[in-house]
């Protein structure tokens, strides 16, 4: 059956037209539609069959990325989304709920913003090689074409792998996504090698700035390229905006592109680089500017991993945010011991905008936030 | 001159850039995986149309540019310039194609618009969402042809083409978002 939307307004005064519009449906519903306010993605598609299209390129990722990992012998994990601990990460904003038992006596809870730290738990515990495609949260990430306050996150994680085996898989999911993409009129080719230049090379080449020297001068650098460097200006947010700026918009072009080595203070899970303790092994993957995951080989040293969430907590204080205990069952699971080994996040909602060829996140969501909450 | 913080944006907000008076025509939150938040723009000069991006350090301070709004009368298009008239002053600004941007395919000889003024010199138009136009010629929708989603093209008053639904016949009034050039509804 099919359902006709109730219209508001002046057409609800006038029920025998809705009426006549059940009789006569498609031009009728089509006017109704013109005079609605902004069309939901329901209405779009009702009046649009061939948007159908578009929106099932998720389900096609969905599946490869699930086939990629069965033939790859990974575990798919379900991991919780209602958590007791948000992560350490100073940046983020975390959504806040309430748990009550059944005498409704509160406990604070939070919406997971990924899947990683109980999946390293599992590891522990001798899972293996595993992954998990689920939903995360972000809060205060509206109003941006390329995130939604709830997404899906695809992460996994290989045994006895650093993050340069993590590169080699990501060039081979996204071969078997597709061979190459047409992406805003740009071909991009997807079959490896991609692109691949360490942050310090990105910035020499792109940004022509010394990153020896960027370590040590950055407020000097910025405020010679013409940025606002304040005295509460960081060197994370000077790094960003040159990178931002300068980097970003035209790596990825033509083929995909790996920057890695990124500085340590940017990456609270991962190893250092054992040769150059200033910078970890980090990267992250970029196609047609778009930054699609971000990988580690994973910090697996419960002293080292205490010590770097209570920096981030006095980072947090520092910046007036609130403050979380951090998850001492995580640290606990450490000192038993996480194997070696290396893993990523990607984006699938960015996955899918790019073989969808839009530049809106909200053009690959049925329901995205914003609609729903009308704050577009 | 006033400052702003990057929280005050929208997107008819006048700024300076590097010097230079600027108009925020897009601006995006970006996060980028670690550290604090951007906000990125797209930044359309005034002295030359061009349009370039810059990503701001959220809460960051630039200096707004003023710009003042007045109503004129559009009187005629000589090459790629448009002029307009104050009809209190007398005054004529010429408005070139480049800072007008796709509006330019509605504007309709001797109605009154908002142009923006910025140190006497008209910078651009402030459009309203929506355009009313007249459809001077459309074909017949294909009879029988009732799938639905399915358009037509048809030409406006002002020599724009337009994809309408079939339904719209010539001589209607219609509505059309004058950013994207988009159908809206019947008017």
């Amino acid at each position: 059956m099919v359902v006709y939307p109730v219209p508001s307004g002046s057409y609800r005064r006038n029920f025998g037209d809705y009426l006549s519009c059940v009789r006569r449906p498609r031009i009728r519903t089509k006017e109704i539609l013109s005079q609605a306010k902004p069309m939901k993605t329901w209405q779009k598609l009702h009046d649009h069959p061939e948007l159908w299209e578009r929106y099932f390129i998720r389900e096609k990722v969905i599946r490869s990325i699930r086939s990629f990992f069965e033939k790859e012998n990974f575990h798919e994990i379900e991991t919780p989304i209602l958590i007791p601990h948000p992560p350490a990460e100073s940046y983020l904003d975390v959504f806040e709920t309430t748990l009550l038992d059944r005498t409704r006596r509160p406990t604070p809870a939070y919406l997971s913003t990924s899947p990683e730290v109980p999946l390293k738990k599992l590891m522990v515990a001798g899972l293996g090689n595993c992954y998990a495609i689920t939903k995360s949260f972000r809060n205060t990430e509206t109003q941006s074409a390329t995130h939604n306050p709830e997404f899906t996150i695809l992460e996994w994680y290989r045994v006895g792998a650093d993050y340069f085996d993590i590169m080699k898989d990501c060039e081979r999911l996204l071969r078997l996504l597709a061979p190459s993409i047409t992406y805003q009129g740009h071909k991009v080719d997807l079959v490896a090698p991609w692109e691949r230049i360490t942050v310090a090379e990105a910035f020499q080449i792109y940004a022509h700035v010394d990153f020896d020297e960027f370590f040590e001068h950055a407020p000097q650098i910025a405020k010679k390229k013409g940025y606002a460097v304040e005295k509460k200006t960081t060197w994370e947010e000077i790094y960003n905006q040159i990178f931002l700026n300068e980097i970003g918009p035209y790596i990825g072009q033509g083929r995909p592109t790996i920057v890695y080595e990124f500085p340590s203070v940017m990456a609270a899970l991962a190893k250092k680089k054992a040769s150059d303790p200033r910078f970890a092994e980090r990267f992250e993957f970029y196609i047609a500017g778009l930054e699609l995951g971000d990988a580690y080989s994973e910090l697996t040293d419960p002293v080292e991993q205490e010590e770097r969430f209570k920096k981030e907590s006095t980072e947090l204080k520092r910046l007036g945010k609130t403050t979380y205990d951090y998850d001492h069952d995580f640290i606990e699971a450490l000192k038993v011991g996480l194997p070696a080994c290396a893993g990523i996040a990607v984006g699938v909602d960015r996955l899918v905008m790019l073989l969808a060829d839009v530049t809106n996140i909200a053009d690959v969501l049925f329901f995205p936030t914003g609609e729903g909450f009308d704050i577009i | 001159m006033g400052t702003i913080t990057t929280s005050d944006f929208t997107k008819n907000t006048f700024i300076e850039f590097k010097g230079e008076p600027y108009q925020i025509v897009e601006f995006q939150h970006v996060n980028p995986g670690k550290g604090s938040a951007f906000v990125r723009t797209r930044l359309k000069s005034l002295k030359t149309g061009k349009v370039q991006e810059f990503t701001y350090k959220s809460g960051e301070s630039v200096t707004e540019v003023p710009v003042m709004t007045r109503e004129m009368q559009f009187l005629y298009k000589e090459g790629n310039t448009y002029m307009f008239m104050d009809n209190q002053s007398y005054e004529q600004f010429a408005i070139p194609a480049a800072m007008l941007g796709n509006y330019v395919d509605y504007l309709k000889l001797n109605d009154v618009y908002q142009v923006l003024v910025n140190e006497d010199q008209a910078v651009g138009l402030r459009f309203p969402k929506k355009v009313r136009l007249k459809v001077t010629e459309a074909t017949e929708g294909a009879k029988g042809n009732t799938v639905s989603g399915a358009t037509k093209t048809v030409i406006v008053e002002t020599g724009a083409v337009v994809t309408v639904p079939l339904f719209v016949k010539e001589g209607e009034m219609i509505a059309i978002d004058p950013e994207t050039g988009t159908y809206l509804e019947r008017a």
